[in-house]
């Protein structure tokens, strides 16, 4: 035997120590930046203006209704990492979102921390209760209506936004950023003579929708909603309220019963039979069909079904 | 009001001069005056006296304050949505409550007891039963930790289900849970009843755990694994109470939760769970789950399972007892739930009898809306000594107010 110990590996104890720690905990230089958002859409639009300096990632998808995702923890090693969270807000996530963050002992992504970007904050938000709210009315939005992700007025302000917060946490590729955001405003723009001119032929018309997932389009295109199929946000319609909504359609020739495709359209369908409207089964976002896979994709499939539907 | 008045506050405490130039100045008076801020806090002062309190001047301008509270509290759009939702700084108060008719053909209480807080009945009385409400207090306490609360009332009075503070801003990936919490063990036992799927404890649980869930005071300290999947590794001490004991004894308690995302709908956990107490003995257990729920779906099929071992002190291994359950739960829509339950446990001691007993459980569930349900559970008991028992629980829930989401 030797008087000098054999060393497993040519590096101190403490030293391997802190090299774990940093391999597993420093965020790193020059890698692209982590973007988690928590839908699709916000997705969308942080890869439009992040483009190749940063890896996008949606919690949940175009396919699901964003009131009942699942806060699986397999989402919250998503967060682990995460540069930059980026959530709708408006208690849209509330049921899944706040046990994540905490879950992935990510501090800064924390409401209001240094990353974490909500993007109600950038939006003229709608239908905010101005009188006493219980859920006697439904389980309604206390802080407005989250759902304006189907509005490109407000889908530009975001992407500012995000652009902002990027430059702040990448100065490198600040002017990037803003290059990129300014790109896709434009392109916005000159696609809302296309979308506006759409809405044109089916201005003032009036649809049935099947909960307030559509204050915004509606806003936006000069359509209104005649009726809900929900008789209150998130309660189901019972046979009385679905005979109502079937005389009010009869009554005001409404041709379309536009329905988030994740919702179950049973009840639309059984007004449809009564009435000879369509059901029109529309993506709740981004990803929400086969091939939308960027935010004027989804758009464009919006307002050429609804649109559509309406003539 | 409150708000107003704090942002009067606020907004007086502001020593800006920006707002000095738009105070009307008395008409003639002279420039040598004073000006109208030291009149009020002279006059401030010599009110004070007169009331026999100190005369600590207030800050100046606090007219100004009410109408900049009203113009901030506009009811109408704005951007970022409605600032009032967020002035009140009250924490999320929820309430629960649960209560329950139960029947049972054998006297339940004598022959296979149950967890302390389970509904049951004296043999063939149909009884109500006031369960529990719990009230929940949770908000941020800051910015570096969260509190939870939940305060439980029965008709033994008032107890602290839970009460703990989490830190949300340790490096590493750590965190450390402080108060008095579920202990980190198994699946079941760190959730509240009334996110369970089943109306009562797991008979295994209820014997080889704790007859009112494993916890106590004590410090919980976690890591989440930098690995692809979640895993989460905790390791706590705390002062604990096992299965129909009276006395506390010393806990150390460690868990490994791992969480793989098998496919687009499918999720499986594993846990494994160990605790030893000073002067009692070892707790050993394992936990599996598999959710299967289609992404477009609100419906889900869960499978739960969790075997329990207990030694007590001065035991071999093999003369330990074991136990567990397993269950599934069909959620067929956002309003109805189906499931079968079947379950072992050994007798207790205090029954008299040795061996195992067997019971299998149906439920059915209706859940008008996110915020109650009403399920029905209909058991048949295979008593350890053969004998057949049969129960049936009505049970009825609601939750009002504000209440964190539950865990997955």
């Amino acid at each position: 035997m030797t008087s000098h110990r054999t060393r497993l590996l040519p590096i101190s104890a403490p030293r391997l120590a802190l090299l774990a720690l940093l391999t597993f905990a420093w965020p790193g230089g020059a890698h692209a930046l982590q973007v988690v958002t928590t839908t699709p859409g916000l997705a969308a639009l942080a890869k439009e203006v992040a483009g190749d300096h940063a890896d996008v990632a949606s919690l949940s998808r175009g396919v699901q209704d964003p009131h009942f995702v699942d806060a699986n923890p397999t989402l919250a090693v998503k967060l682990r990492k995460a540069d930059l969270l980026i959530d709708n807000g408006l208690d849209l996530e509330i049921g899944w979102l706040p046990p994540l963050v905490n879950q992935s002992r990510n501090p800064d992504i924390q409401p209001n921390g240094p990353r974490r970007l909500t993007a109600a904050s950038f939006v003229k938000v709608r239908d905010i209760p101005t009188g006493p709210v219980d859920r006697s009315l439904g389980d309604l939005h206390a802080a407005g209506n989250p759902h304006f992700i189907a509005d490109p007025h407000a889908a530009k302000a975001i992407a500012a936004g995000i652009a902002a917060r990027l430059a702040q946490l990448d100065p490198a590729n600040a002017a990037s950023y803003a290059q990129r955001a300014a790109d896709l405003d434009r392109r916005l723009d000159a696609d809302l003579v296309r979308w506006d001119a759409a809405w044109k032929a089916a201005r003032s018309r009036k649809i049935v929708a099947q909960h307030q997932t559509l204050s915004y389009l509606l806003a936006w295109s000069g359509l209104s909603a005649a009726a809900y199929l929900e008789p209150k946000p998130g309660i189901p319609p019972p046979p009385s309220h679905l005979a109502e909504v079937v005389q009010l359609v009869r009554a005001e020739g409404i041709k379309a019963l536009v329905v988030e495709n994740f919702y179950d359209p049973r009840s639309a369908q059984v007004v449809a039979q009564h009435t000879g409207a369509k059901v029109v089964l529309i993506p709740g976002d981004v990803g929400g069909e086969p091939g939308l896979d960027t935010y004027e994709k989804y758009i464009d499939r919006l307002v050429e079904l609804v649109a559509g539907a309406v003539r | 009001m409150i708000p107003s008045l704090l942002l009067a506050g606020l907004l007086s405490a502001d020593p800006s001069p920006a707002t000095t130039p738009s105070q009307p100045k008395p008409q003639g008076a002279p420039s040598t005056a004073p000006a109208p801020d030291d009149d009020r806090a002279r006059l401030e002062r010599e009110i004070a006296n007169e009331l026999g309190g100190s005369a600590t001047p207030q800050p100046a301008h606090p007219e100004l304050a009410p109408s900049t509270a009203g113009s901030t509290a506009s009811p109408t759009s704005q951007t970022g949505g409605n600032p009032l939702a967020r002035l009140l700084m009250l924490p999320d108060i929820s309430a629960i409550g649960d209560f329950a008719l139960a029947f049972d053909s054998a006297d339940t209480a004598r022959l296979s007891p149950r967890g302390a807080s389970d509904p049951s009945s004296p043999a063939h009385r149909l009884t109500p039963i006031f369960q529990e409400l719990e009230l929940g207090l949770q908000s941020v306490v800051d910015p570096y930790a969260q509190a939870d609360v939940f305060l439980s009332f029965d008709t033994s009075g008032a107890s602290v289900e839970e009460a703990y503070v989490t830190t949300l801003s340790l490096p590493a990936g750590l965190q450390v849970r402080a108060g008095t919490f579920h202990s980190p063990f198994g699946r079941l036992n760190q959730q509240h009843p009334h996110v369970w799927d089943f109306i009562d404890t797991p008979l295994a649980q209820a014997r080889l755990l704790a007859s009112d869930q494993l916890a106590g005071p004590g410090v919980d300290a976690s890591w989440l694994l930098p690995v692809s999947w979640f895993a989460e590794l905790h390791v706590a001490g705390q002062s604990t109470r096992p299965a129909f004991e009276e006395t506390a004894h010393r806990t150390a308690l460690a868990r490994l939760s791992q969480f793989f995302d098998l496919s687009d709908a499918t999720t499986l956990g594993v846990g494994l769970s160990a605790a030893a107490l000073e002067e009692w003995g070892d707790l050993g257990g394992l936990d599996l789950f598999l959710k299967i729920r289609p992404p477009a779906s609100r419906g889900y099929v869960a499978l739960q399972g969790e075997l329990f071992g207990e030694r007590r002190l001065g035991q071999a291994w093999d003369q330990g007892r074991a136990g567990g359950y397993a269950q599934a739960v069909w959620r067929t829509s956002p309003f109805w739930e189906t499931g079968v339950r079947y379950e072992r446990a050994p007798a207790e001691p205090s029954t008299g009898m040795t061996g195992t007993e067997q019971r299998a459980s149906l439920l059915a569930g209706w859940l008008p809306s996110e915020f109650q349900r009403l399920r029905l559970q209909l058991s048949y008991d295979r008593l350890p000594d053969g004998r057949d028992a049969f129960e049936s629980i009505l049970h009825a829930e609601f939750i009002i107010g504000a209440h964190g989401a539950h865990p997955f």
